[in-house]
């Protein structure tokens, strides 16, 4: 090809050097755009963090209603509780021996065939 | 007698006809061979999607267009049309295309691989980069293979815009090498195609004894502290700056760097849920079809059947390596200065050749080997997904240099 009739090594090795240090400069470049976006997005949220703590201040409430919010929480909480019991549901099986006492067909009515 | 005559020599003459016309004599006739052993080799590809799974949504389209492409008479594609860097669009004009013509202009025109940047896109998670914006230095690094291989391909004898398009197999990037070929070195596009679809699907085969031997134990069960929350707005804007920057310092890298930036931002601005889903999957689908068949198409005997192919193999072993080799040592060297406690387990250097997720996970089952609580996925991706951007950056800056 023409175009690249007086390429040969030095421009060859050349390229190679300078396309490698170029994806490394395009790519810090990012880098360093990354890390000021996450720096100024660290500071916002830092900044919506001081916010909220501000505006918590501000709806403070006092150390006597605190304590009427926990103790009837509390009482709320005991009210709720019961003795602790197993859950647990045992079925033993019993074999008895055949009885006509116990035997569900004489306990039946017996419906009267038509003949 | 004789109409029955007459009638009977116009039957034999139209059977020999038929017959002479038949693809069947092509392969009689001077250098019929080659299209025995091209369709041998669709045949393997085609066993290769089908039984091995290897990449088999590409794979099996570019082996099946390789097999239509090598049927002598069927005419279905014509390299001639796109010889010397140019379309003839007078064959078309003329009505003279086949299929695989009209196809393959999607290819020419770098329409494809754009359209598979923007599924891509949409399908990727920037956010372990935006958390670790450091690794794009290790994206930057694992491109070491693009450059060696540059080299080595020119000591082989191949032609410094040949070079560019063999290099770019280290990207580990199938669009990305198929929009380099189709402008540098459309007739080297078949084997460069299947040498970058077939390593990709080796990637757990060729990293791991990189990556151990570059690597010590102690290295290998480093614990890397875990990555900071992004928030959407910081993921909506990563793709709006990624797109202006890079597109002003390489020009050449917008179309690709742009469909990605594009396909990311669809996925993360979360008001177009539709197109992002289409870009996903329908769309997708559809141009995976049309590339790998129309790729394939270009795999001829002519182009196919010679000693480049092989050394463009060869060489493809080269970029995949180098690029690994890159990654890793790029890690060690940055863990010269960083404090202990935030050290990077050079594991994750070598999933920065891209190939995405597949060099990422790659990382976390060899770090997993050393130590079952070590959980380098997340991290790996950050370099991972560096990597397509490396790549495309780096196909930009040949593009400018070799265009």
């Amino acid at each position: 090809m023409d175009k690249f009739a007086n390429v040969g090594w030095p421009e060859m090795l050349l390229m190679a050097l300078i396309g490698f240090v170029l994806v490394f400069v395009v790519l810090v470049l990012l880098i360093y755009i990354m890390k000021g976006m996450g720096w100024f997005f660290a500071r916002e949220r830092k900044a919506k963090v001081a916010a909220s703590a501000e505006h918590a201040d501000d709806h403070a409430i006092s150390d006597q209603e605190l304590a009427a919010a926990i103790i009837t929480a509390l009482k709320l909480y005991k009210s709720n509780l019961h003795d602790q019991e197993s859950e647990m549901l045992t079925i033993n099986r019993i074999t008895r021996a055949y009885s006509p006492w116990n035997s569900k067909i004489h306990g039946l009515t017996q419906v009267p065939e038509r003949k | 007698m004789t109409a029955l005559l007459q009638s009977g020599n116009f039957i034999l003459d139209s059977l020999v006809k038929f017959v002479e016309m038949s693809g069947f004599m092509a392969f009689f006739a001077d250098g019929g061979w080659k299209f025995i052993v091209m369709l041998a080799i669709a045949c393997l590809l085609l066993y290769l999607a089908i039984k091995k799974e290897f990449e088999p949504l590409l794979l099996l389209p570019i082996a099946f267009g390789m097999l239509l492409t090598n049927l002598p008479g069927a005419g279905m594609f014509h390299s001639e049309f796109f010889a010397g860097g140019h379309v003839d669009w007078a064959q078309f004009a003329a009505g003279k295309f086949g299929l695989l013509d009209v196809l393959y202009l999607g290819v020419k025109l770098g329409v494809y691989p754009c359209l598979i940047f923007i599924g891509v896109g949409a399908m990727t998670d920037f956010g372990p980069l935006i958390a670790n914006p450091k690794s794009f230095l290790l994206g930057a690094a694992a491109q070491l293979g693009i450059f060696a291989t540059f080299l080595g391909a020119y000591a082989l004898g191949f032609e410094p815009n040949q070079c560019g398009s063999i290099g770019i197999i280290g990207g580990a990037d199938g669009p990305t090498s198929i929009f380099l070929t189709a402008r540098l070195s459309p007739e080297l596009l078949g084997p460069i195609a299947i040498a970058a679809y077939s390593y990709m699907a080796l990637v757990p085969v060729i990293q791991p004894p990189i990556m151990k031997a570059l690597t010590t134990d102690k290295e290998r069960r480093i614990k890397m502290s875990q990555l900071r929350q992004v928030s959407k707005t910081e993921k909506i804007l990563f793709p709006i700056i990624i797109a202006i920057i890079i597109s002003l310092f390489l020009p050449d890298a917008a179309p690709l760097v742009g469909s990605l930036m594009l396909g990311n931002l669809m996925k993360e601005c979360g008001v177009v849920d539709r197109l992002s889903k289409t870009v996903q999957n329908e769309l997708m689908n559809i141009v995976v079809i049309f590339l790998g068949i129309s790729v394939g198409a270009t795999a001829t005997a002519e182009t196919f059947l010679n000693a480049q192919t092989l050394f463009i193999l060869c060489l493809g072993i080269l970029a995949f390596s180098g690029g690994t080799a890159g990654g890793v040592l790029l890690a060690k060297f940055m863990n010269l200065f960083a404090k202990e406690g935030n050290k990077i387990n050079p594991l994750i250097g070598s999933a920065g050749i891209s190939a995405v997720p597949m060099a990422a996970r790659v990382s976390q089952t060899v770090g997993q080997e050393y130590d079952k609580s070590n959980f380098l996925l997340m991290h790996a991706m950050g370099p991972n997904v560096a990597g397509v951007v490396g790549s495309a950056v780096a196909a930009g800056i040949l593009l400018a240099f070799l265009g």
